[in-house]
Formats: C-alpha cells, structure tokens, sequence
C-alpha cells in the first residue's frame, strides 16, 4: 500500500470507435481538453483503440513518456477493461493503473442528437476518469486454488452431457436430480425432430454411461439445500430426500449383504395406495411406492411418503433384499466443489390460465406433452391416440401453436418458445403416419423451422398432407354431446373466418422456467433476465457462463433450446467449467478490503456487515483491529462504504480515489 | 340511501322506453321490491349509442356521455341502467374522464357552451350487477321477492359484449365463463342452460345491425341454432339492444333467411317482474315481436 | 449550453454487475436520454459510504442518484438492502440541511432493464431541473 510518491504522468486515449463515438461527439475536442487537465502527460485519438495499433499506442507511450497511469475512453469497461489492462500491462505498467471513461455506451449511444451535450459530458467523464487514475496503485491479482470437482445440478439431457463431458475429462462430478430419475423431458418424448429418433433410445445409452461412470457421483431425488464459497471452492449442501428404500451400497453399508433395491418390483405389485403418475400427467397410475418408468436411472424405487400408510406390504414382498425403511428422513451432505453448471430444465405454462382454449374444461383438449405421452409406445395408452372423453380414434386434429407465447396480455409469455413449431410438425407427422385417415391441422402464426434440416422437414410436412391455417386460434368451444371442439380462428391468409370442428385439440403450449427455482438460482448469485430464464454473462460472447464465476447454464434453463442447442451448451459449459478446474488455481481480481489499522477503532461493526464473513476481529500489537481474510473477500465495498473511522481501504475503489472522481466532475471543469 | 332503499339516477337509455317499454316499467318496479329505488333523470339523451356515435366522432360520444353523467351529479345519485350499450357508454366515458385530465379539460370545454362541467363524482352501475351485489341487494333477496316462481322453465342466458369487456376497463374479471347471470336467473325458480357459443355477441352492436343487417342477423341465426339446440324456453338477456336483434331479428331471419325460429326473448328485468307477480299487460309483452305465449303457458 | 442557461449537475453512483450493465444496455439498445448525468462506477451500491453524498451535494452537484441491483438480486447478496437504509438517512439529513430529500434518488435497475435505465434517467432529469438549482449553489451566489 505505501509507495514511493511519484507525480502522477497520466496518458489519455480517447477512441473514434469508428464512428460509433466520434459520430456523436467531437473526439478532438476531448483529446485537447485531455492535455490541459492535471496530471496529464500526452493524450491522444485514434479510430479503434482495442486494435493492434491502438494497443501498440499505449505500450509505446507509456515507455515514451514514463506514465505512471493510462485512461481510455472508449466504450464500456464492462467490454474492453481486461483488453486495456493488459495492453498497460505490456507497456510495462502494473495493470491496475488503468481507467476507462465510457463515452460510447453511456455516452454517445445515448446523446445521438446532442453533439454539444455528449461532447461536454464526455470531457466530464475524462476529468473524472484522469482524476481516479492519478490515485491509482500497483495491485497484485489473488491465486485461490481450485477444487477438483465439479457439480452439474439438474440430470435432463444437457445436464447429463455435461456430466459425462467433465466425467471424461477426468474431473469428479455429482451429478444432482430432483426427481427420482434422471432424463428429464427427453425422456417423456416420443420422437425427436427432425430425425425422428425414438427419444428414449438415444438418451438411454447416456443414461446409462451416467449410472456407470467412474467420475460421476449421481444423486437422485435430492436438492441443493445451501451454497457457501466461491470459484474454486464452492461448499454445497445437498438435501438427500427420505427415499424410503435403499441402494445396494447403501444397504451394504447398513450391513445387509446382499440387499438393497434391485428394481425387482415386487413391493409395487403389493402396494394398495393408487396416486397419478407425474411422468404420465396423470394419465397414469402408479404406487406410493413406484418408479418412473422401466428405464429409469438407478433403478431404485421410491416411496412418496405423502401418500405412504405405511402399511408395510413392501417390507414384506421385499423380504430377504430388506431394501425398504420406512423410517427414512432427509439427509444432508456437504460437498466442496470448484465449478457449478445449472442444467434445471422447464416446466409447461399453465395454459388452463387462457381460458379461451378449454384446457382443463373440455377432455378433448390436450397439451403437446400429453399428446407426447399418449403417441408414445410406452405410454399410458401403448402409443395409441385416443380422445380422453370416449377412447375413440380421432379424425381431425387441430395443433394450436403459439399458445400462451407471443402473448402480450399478461396473461401467457411475451417469449418464443422456440421448439413448439418443430414439434407440432412432427405431431403432425405422427398422426398422419400411424392413423390411416387422420387428418391434422395445424393454426400457425409463423413456422420457425429454423434449424438444420428443419425446413427440409417442414417441406415434407406439408406434402404428407398436413392442412396449414394462418390464424391464431380465438376461442375453442365444445359440443356438449358429442364433446368435439370447435376451433375459431381467422384464415389470415384467405381473410375469412374459420370454425372448424375436430375431434381433438393439441395446445403447443409454452414453456417457462421449472417452478421454484428461484431459491436455487439465487443461492448461486445468478439473476434472472426479463423474461424470467436465468441470466447468462453475455448473450453472444457468453452465453453459457454468469456473472458469478465458476457458476455456468446449461440447456433450457437459460432459455427455450431444443435438444441439439441444449446438448453444445452443455458441452460449451463443461468445458468452460473444466478450464479453472485444469489450471488447478484462479485468479481472483484484488479488489480487496484492507484495514488501515492505526484508524481501526475495533468496533466490529463492519464485521456483522460482510456477506461473507470475510472479516475478523484480531489481536495485534495489544490493540483490537480488524482483519480481512482475502480469499473470501470479494470487493463489494459494504464494510468499506459504512467505516466511520475511514479505517477500510477498498482496493481499487478506494475513499480518496472515489472523492477524487466527485471533485473532479463538480469542481473541475471549464470555469 | 334513503328510507332505507338504495337510490339511483335511473338512466333510461332509448331502445326500451321506445320498443319494450314493459323493461322500464319492470326495472323500476321490480327494483322497489328489493330495496332499490329508480329515480328518474330529466333531460336525459341517448347515451349516446357506442357503435353508432362512438366509432364516428369519438368526441361527440365523450361530450354527449359526459351530460347525461353530470345530470346525474347534479342530482348527487349514482346512475343505474338496464342496457350494456349504454354501460358502455355511460360508464366507460365516466372512468376515463375521471382518470385522464387533459381528455376531461377537452370535454368541460365543449360542455361549458351549454353551462355545464364534469366533475367526476358519482360511479355507474348496471342494474343486474346491483342485484348480483350483497351490499346492494344480492341473488338471496331476490330470490326472496318471488312470488311466482318460473318453475319448470329453461333459460339461456346472453350476456352481450359492452357488459364484461373491454376487461381491462370493466369491475369484472371473467369474460370467459361468467355464470352469475345464470345464478340471477336460478334464484327466480328457473333452469338456466348452457349453450355452446354463450359468450358469443347477439350480432346488432358496434354498428353491425345498423350498417349490415344480413350480417347481423347471420351471427344471431348461429346463437338461435345452439340455443335451440340446448333446449331452451327462452333467452334472457340484460340488454335492450340484444333484445331488439333477438326479437325483431327472429322475424326479420324469416323474412330475409325463410328460417323459422319461435323463442320468446326477454329481459332479465321483465322475468323478474314475471317472477314478482307482474302481468304480462303490466310488462307490455304483448309489444314484444316474437309471441312469448308459448313460456307464458309454463308459469302462469 | 447556451450562456447563462442553467442546466442540472446530476452524479451517478451505479453498481457495477447491475445498474452499470443496464445502462451499457440502453446503450446498445440505442435509447437516447438526456445528457446531464455523470456516472462513477462502484463494484457494488453497498460501497456508498454517506460521505460521497455529502461531498457531492457540497461541492454543488443539484441531485444524486444511486442505482443497484433489485432486492434479493445483489451480486454481494445484500449490498443494496444497506445502501438503502445509509440513502434513508441520508434523505433525513439533506432534509435537516435545507436541501429537498428528493434531490437524492436510489433506484433498482437490473442488467437487464436498458429501456427502464433510460426512464430513471429521464425522471431524475426532470425531478432535478423543476426542482432548479442545489439551495448550496444559490447560497454561494
């Protein structure tokens, strides 16, 4: 912290940005007023200053002119500030002695109309900028060591890939699920666009390499109960759920040898509690005692103690396995891990919510997901579509797309939901080919067929005979006897109205974040975007990391994606996940507090301040002062922003330097 | 209130003082029977009609609105009517000068040529919302002021359109599926019936009857069809509009389509009075375009 | 700035991870805004010490916003729940000095809000200039 007082020898560059800056503001006149501010030595322009040469402008002036600071203005340090660092850096410079003023997004983007307002405020943003970097001081980036694992929460498919990415790279992964199995949606899907693989079959072979892998540690049917730490050194803690029915290591470890579930279900023929199948929407039963579906991973059953009566026939038709304990409660394991993906998938808009179309007032009408379910051969009907009121066959079905998306009424979600198009297609598709006679109609505003290979499949769509109507579907009414539906829409295209009666209606229904997952994203500091998906670090340079380091998104989670997309994010993810945890340490930026101990009064105020706990009370030298523990402390400044002694001295954004810059703005200046 | 009754400004409106006078009998009469009085509204206009005025000269609809309101101010009474046209227009116009100062300056200068100025302080109810209202009266009152029970009769109900929407301006929240209406009509001792297009228009407002008959009545012809097809004695509706394009409209679909239909149609205001023991002379039914013998005979 | 015509000194203080991305966002969003505001960037609101207020309006700033994350949003967790209660006070002091307590402003704009940045904008702007020239500034005249 003590240095050699030097007077300070700034440099100012300010950018063109093409004509980004200098079509708004008079750049020439920012570089002169630069030169007759304090401080500093030599100010210069150039047209792009991130480039090579306008890099190059920086090194050589700082050996030129023995600066002791650079300023750029230019566009946001939020873009450009690690690019500028480090051209000081090879200037010769500690990279910290760095400022940036934004003069293009908060500048000249926004005072387009104003040249002689942007210009002043961009001859501001220097004085102030030059005025910080004149304090500024050599400062020294903190090694944290990471840890060797890393957690994927969420086993859909983009978790699961994710999973096995950093599995193979040979990192040590916990792979976390809510429900009791893993595969998520791809697993209730029949077939997948545009393939038309059968989607189960090529999931579970990575289901499986999942339940197999050396470096995956699954849990099922638990949650992420607390997070403490930070990149590299995350401590999590899992809410193991009272399953109710042991593993085979787990009942090995209780010492019954040879026992533990193998999904033999013989406790599931016994059960006498009849409950919905969440898997099957309902359409379904299953056991309080139940698994999935036969291919579920692991093959463990689960006991819904909710509907439990805990009668006992289980422990009994389970007999010598002893798998069941019916006394099972939650369990709680801390695991310390270096790197997070969220992988936490979506669940379906309640479209019930848009009454106009009948959902859950008229049998007939169906979401996409259940007509999933009912077209599936391993389904509740045995991959036969049947009409919920009577079990016929229909003839006509009408696909509602854009139901409850690319709504504007508050009601359903302003958002695309990317994937319906695709699916109602191949919906389409399916009815036509496996019921001779059946005729599909498909209400579209637009057909996103976006994809590859997606617009071949739309082609081959609209030749196997699928009818296409141009409207948005108004309202859907059912006749009461024989409970077919009326669907009103206009034919935009013919300019007509259409009332078209079918005898079953599928909604493409919208799709939205999982329910409750806002206490899990909050616990890892990740925001969420306007349209409540989680918020990734940039949506183009960065898609699949956040602002929190060593946290990352994977798959739908972050937005609607279909499998392809969710699949490269996950990959994209592992591997951004995988690269602290190679370099075996991170770098964490300096902006740390320190004590100034002669002010320190040791009050201990500041201490119940830190989110972190990064601060202590200690002995020293006879007195009590406080101590800041570095690698927890991650700059925020609340213990330094309260200090009534002026006893914190936040790096890098330090009292005198902030001081600096408010003088600068109010009291500098053209008088 | 006053005496114990609930007072209100009545506003007439002018389809049922000129065509089914029997509604404005009822209303007034019937409403006395369950606690609400209906106090006449000297000078006041057309509403002025929503599709004819207001899809025109949207400044002629506020100006005209916003005198039949202040009549009412000048009065200290908030305004009841019998007719979702006129709900539209009374009631819509109120709120929004209400809200917005700079639509209201623009009205009060209109209106100071005639010495007049909104003010802002009387709300407007329709009649059927007043009964459906606890505070006011409520489904067990009126069930209460029946002395003829509807007994044996099925009934469709018609809500209309400028009564539940636009929602966003409307004390209403459902336009989906409202059924309280029908619980209005229960509490007389009828069946109220659902229908398939229940929530869709009778095909005379926004101008639609007046510009385009054929049309109209075409859009009538499919509520007659599901109405029909749901058994119906009658149709009840809270509208005199709706009552017009039913009525009128059943014989002018003979005339024009050679379809026949025979249901009798009545406002909920008219089967109250039924219910409360008024006759049909009383009730003036026999104005009524399509004979209402045929459900007259199942309470009477 | 034509001569003589007074136009507001408003300061920003806007937290990095939110509010300061939000603004990059109205940016790249192209929203135009008046220019009178000057923003200094902190890590997090929590960082505003009550000092800067004060140095700010005494060295003649007519208003002073702050800008962070939404409740519950903090990049630091909590940072913002305490610059809220310090800005509380600090409204109660300025009020004590003569100085309208409407002069100091904190608001929540996500990083995602580019158009709602634009709008606090716009109506600190507009609070500040009816409410004319820092009572401070017209002593010292």
């Amino acid at each position: 912290m003590a240095e050699e007082k030097k007077q300070p020898r700034i440099g100012v560059f300010v950018c063109h940005c093409g004509t980004n800056i200098a079509g708004s503001l008079d750049v020439k006149a920012v570089q002169d007023y630069a030169r007759t501010l304090p401080g500093v030595i030599v100010a210069d322009e150039y047209q792009y200053m991130c480039s090579t040469p306008g890099q190059k402008k920086i090194d050589d002036a700082i050996k030129e002119h023995d600066l002791t600071g650079i300023v750029v203005a230019a566009c946001s340090p939020r873009l450009h500030e690690p690019t500028f660092r480090t051209a000081t850096k090879e200037g010769g410079l500690n990279p910290f002695r760095f400022e940036m003023a934004n003069i293009r997004e908060q500048n000249s983007w926004v005072h387009m109309h104003d040249y002689e307002g942007a210009t002043d405020k961009a001859k501001d943003a220097v004085r102030i900028a030059v005025a910080k970097a004149a304090l500024l001081e050599d400062l020294y980036p903190k090694s944290v060591p990471v840890e060797h694992a890393a957690m994927v929460v969420g086993a859909g498919v983009g978790g699961i890939q994710a999973a096995l990415d950093l599995a193979s790279a040979g990192i040590k992964t916990y792979l976390i699920e809510k429900t009791p199995t893993i595969g998520g949606r791809m697993s209730q899907l029949d077939k997948t666009f545009p393939t038309l693989d059968c989607s189960q079959c090529i999931l579970t072979p990575k289901m499986v390499d999942v339940g197999r892998h050396p470096n995956i540690e699954l849990h099922t049917y638990t949650e992420v109960e607390a997070v403490e730490g930070y990149i590299g050194n995350f401590d999590i803690t899992l809410r193991k759920k009272a399953r109710g029915v042991m593993t085979p290591t787990e009942a090995t470890a209780k010492g019954i040898v040879g026992g533990g579930c193998n999904g033999c279900g013989d406790c599931d023929a016994v059960c006498p509690v009849i409950k919905p199948n969440p898997f099957e929407f309902g359409m379904k039963p299953r056991k309080a005692i139940y698994i999935y579906h036969p291919q579920v991973v692991p093959l463990i059953y689960t006991i819904d103690f909710d509907s439990c009566v805990k009668c006992g026939l289980c422990v009994e038709a389970c007999g010598e396995k002893k798998a069941i304990d019916l006394n099972m409660e939650d369990s709680f394991e801390t695991v310390k891990v270096g790197t997070v993906i969220l992988a936490t998938g979506y669940d379906m808009f309640p479209i019930e919510k848009k009454r106009e179309w009948g959902y859950k007032q008229f049998d007939n009408v169906i979401t996409s997901l259940e007509f999933e379910r009912l077209i599936c051969a391993s389904g509740p009907t045995g991959g036969h579509l049947i009409r919920p009121s009577d079990g016929a066959t229909p003839k006509k079905v009408a696909f509602v797309l854009c139901a409850g998306s690319r709504d504007n009424t508050g009601v359903g979600k302003p958002y695309c939901s990317r994937f319906c198009c695709m699916y109602s297609l191949k919906h389409a598709h399916q009815i036509t080919e496996k019921i001779p006679g059946c005729q599909a109609y498909i209400f579209y505003m637009d057909i996103r067929s976006f994809g590859k290979m997606y617009e071949e499949f739309y082609y081959r769509i609209q030749d196997e005979g699928t009818k296409f109507i141009r409207g948005r579907v108004a309202n859907i009414l059912e006749d009461a006897k024989t409970k077919n539906l009326h669907v009103y829409a206009e034919d935009t295209l013919l300019g007509q109205p259409v009332d078209m009666v079918v005898d079953m209606v599928v909604l493409a229904a919208a799709v939205e974040p999982t329910q409750n997952i806002d206490p899990v994203r909050k616990m890892f500091g990740v925001s969420c975007s306007q349209d409540g998906w989680m918020l990734e670090a940039h949506p183009k340079l960065n898609p699949c990391g956040t602002t929190t380091a060593g946290v990352f998104l994977a798959g739908v989670c972050q937005g609607p994606k279909d499998i392809p997309d969710t699949v490269a994010q996950a990959e994209g993810a592992a591997s951004a996940a995988s690269i602290p945890i190679h370099m075996g340490k991170v770098e964490l930026e300096p902006y740390f507090a320190q004590c100034i101990e002669e002010k320190c009064a040791g009050c201990g105020m500041c201490t119940n301040l830190c989110p972190y706990s990064a601060l202590d009370l200690v002995e020293k030298n006879g007195r009590t002062v406080m101590q800041v523990t570095e690698a927890k402390c991650k700059g925020c400044g609340t213990c330094g922003g309260f200090c009534p002694g002026g006893a914190i001295y936040m790096q890098h954004f330090t009292t005198p330097q902030i001081v600096a810059q408010i003088d600068a703005f109010l009291l500098g200046g053209e008088q | 209130m006053h005496n114990g009754m609930h007072e209100y400004a009545f506003f007439l409106g002018c389809i049922a003082p000129n065509r089914y006078p029997g509604c404005e009998a009822a209303a007034i009469k019937t409403s006395r029977n369950v606690g609400i009085e209906l106090l006449p509204l000297k000078g006041a206009s057309c509403c002025p009609a929503p599709g004819a005025f207001g899809a025109v000269d949207l400044s002629v609809w506020y100006a005209m609105a916003a005198r039949n309101i202040i009549l009412a101010e000048e009065m200290g009474k908030d305004i009841a009517l019998i007719c979702n046209g006129c709900y539209k227009s009374i009631y819509e116009v109120n709120e929004r000068l209400k809200e917005h100062d700079d639509l209201r300056d623009q009205v009060n200068e209109v209106l100071a040529e005639v010495d007049m100025e909104f003010k802002g302080t009387i709300d407007v109810y329709h009649l059927a919302e007043l009964y459906y209202d606890p505070k006011i009266c409520g489904v067990e009152k009126i069930r209460e002021s029946v002395v003829r029970p509807l007994d044996g009769t099925k009934i469709a109900v018609h809500y209309g359109c400028h009564l539940l929407k636009p929602i966003k301006e409307r004390r209403f929240t459902d336009a989906e599926n409202p059924m309280w209406i029908e619980e209005l009509v229960d509490a007389l001792g009828a069946e109220s019936v659902q229908y398939r297009n229940k929530m869709q228009c009778c095909g005379a407002g926004g101008g639609v009857r007046g510009f385009d008959l054929a049309h109209s009545l075409d859009i009538t012809n499919e509520k007659l069809i599901n109405v029909t097809e749901a058994g119906a004695d009658a149709i009840t509706e809270v509208c005199p509009f709706c009552q017009l394009q039913y009525d009128r409209g059943q014989i002018e679909i003979k005339e024009k389509f050679g379809i026949e239909w025979n249901i009798p149609v009545l406002h909920y205001n008219e089967l109250l009075g039924l219910a409360q023991g008024m006759s049909p002379q009383e009730l003036a039914l026999d104005l009524h375009g399509i004979d209402c013998k045929p459900f007259l005979d199942k309470i009477l | 700035m034509a001569e003589g015509e007074w136009q507001p000194k408003i300061l920003a203080i806007i937290c990095n991870w939110c509010s300061y991305a939000g603004a990059d966002l109205a940016g790249s969003a192209r929203t135009q805004y008046p220019p009178d505001v000057r923003a200094i960037r902190v890590m997090c609101t929590g960082r505003v010490d009550p000092l800067f207020i004060m140095k700010a309006f005494a060295d003649g700033a007519d208003g002073v916003l702050v800008s962070g994350c939404h409740f519950g949003d903090c990049h630091y967790i909590a940072g913002n729940f305490k610059c809220a209660k310090r800005m509380f006070l600090m409204k109660s002091v300025l009020k004590d000095l003569g100085i309208e307590d409407n002069r100091l402003r904190m608001t929540f704009v996500s990083a995602s809000e580019g158009a709602k940045w634009a709008k606090v904008i716009e109506d600190v702007v507009k609070t500040v200039t009816d409410l004319g020239p820092s009572p401070l500034n017209q002593l010292q005249q």
